[in-house]
C-alpha cells in the first residue's frame, strides 16, 4: 500500500466511526427529537470523509463535483427531513394519537 | 471582482400556491438537467428515461413553490461562508459523536424559542436547514418568526452562535432584516 492507500483507508474508516456513532445515537438517545441530531449531523460527517477517501484513491476532478453534489443534496435532504420529522413530533405532543 | 449573480425572476405573486411561473420552470429544468448529467452521465441515453421525469418533476416543483421576489446572491459571501459552514459541521459532528459514543450518554435535551431575523423566504429556508447542521441544535418548527430550536444540551446557550450564522445567510441572499435587529 502507498500513501494514498493508506490515506484514503483512513477517511474512509474515519467515515464509518462517524455512521456508527450516527447508528449508536439512535439506539442510546431517550427521545426522538435527540435522535434526529445524531442521525443529520453524525451521518454527514461520515459521508464527507468516506467521498473524501474514494476521492484520494480516484482523483478525477468530476468524480470530485459529482460526490460533492452528492454531499449537497444529502445535507439538505437530511437537514429537511429532520425538520419535518421534528415539527410533526412537536405538533403531535398532546394532541393525542394521530 | 463581480460578486454577484443575479437570481432575478419576472413576476411574482403573494400567495404560496400560485401557477407556476414559465420562465422558472424553464431555468429549473436547465439546472436540473445539469444536475442529472452530472450524476447519471448524459452519454448513456437510457439515463434520461428516469432522468427527463424527475428533471420535469422536479423544474415543476420549484416553479409552484419558490417565493421570492428578485434579488441577487452574493457569491463572495457565499465563499466566506464556506469555510464556516465545513468547520461547524465537522463541530457537530464530532460533538454528537462524542456524546453518545461515552460509557455514559452526555446529553440534556430541551426546546428554546429563537425570534428570526431574516425575512427573505429562500434565506430562511437555507438557514432553517443549517441550524440542523450546526453543533448541539435542531430546527424543529418554524410559526411566523418564531423558530423554536431543539438543543440537545440546553447548558449550551446557542443563540449566539445562531445570530452570527444568520448574518452570514443574510450577507448570502442581500437579506437586510438580520441586520436591522441585534
Amino acid at each position: 500500500m502507498d500513501v494514498a492507500d493508506w490515506l484514503s483507508a483512513g477517511f474512509i474508516a474515519a467515515g464509518l466511526v462517524f455512521f456508527v456513532a450516527g447508528t449508536v445515537g439512535l439506539l442510546r438517545l431517550p427521545d426522538p427529537l435527540s435522535r434526529l441530531h445524531a442521525l443529520t449531523k453524525a451521518d454527514n460527517l461520515g459521508l464527507l470523509l468516506i467521498a473524501l477517501g474514494l476521492l484520494v484513491r480516484n482523483p478525477d476532478p468530476l468524480l470530485g463535483l459529482k460526490l460533492g453534489l452528492l454531499w449537497l443534496l444529502v445535507l439538505a435532504a437530511g437537514a429537511t427531513g429532520a425538520h419535518l420529522i421534528a415539527r410533526r413530533a412537536i405538533r403531535a405532543d398532546g394532541e393525542g394519537a394521530q | 471582482m463581480s460578486s454577484n449573480v443575479s437570481l432575478s425572476t419576472p413576476r411574482d405573486g403573494e400567495n404560496s400556491l400560485r401557477r407556476p411561473s414559465t420562465y422558472r420552470f424553464l431555468m429549473g429544468g436547465l439546472v436540473f438537467s445539469a444536475v442529472w448529467s452530472i450524476f447519471a452521465g448524459a452519454r448513456d441515453p437510457a439515463s434520461w428515461i428516469i432522468g427527463i421525469p424527475a428533471v420535469v418533476a422536479a423544474a415543476w416543483c420549484y416553479a409552484s413553490l419558490a417565493q421570492d421576489r428578485r434579488h441577487r446572491l452574493s457569491l463572495l459571501a457565499l465563499v466566506r461562508f464556506m469555510p464556516v459552514f465545513l468547520w461547524e459541521s465537522f463541530k457537530g459532528g464530532i460533538d454528537v459523536a462524542r456524546r453518545v459514543l461515552g460509557p455514559r450518554l452526555r446529553v440534556d435535551p430541551g426546546l428554546l424559542d429563537y425570534r428570526l431575523g431574516l425575512t427573505l423566504p429562500s434565506a430562511r429556508v437555507f438557514f432553517v436547514d443549517l441550524v440542523s447542521l450546526l453543533p448541539g441544535t435542531l430546527s424543529a418548527d418554524v410559526q411566523g418568526d418564531r423558530l423554536r430550536v431543539h438543543a440537545l444540551d440546553r447548558g449550551l446557550d446557542p443563540a449566539g452562535d445562531l445570530r452570527r450564522l444568520e448574518r452570514l445567510v443574510a450577507a448570502i441572499f442581500g437579506d437586510d432584516g438580520a441586520m436591522l435587529r441585534s
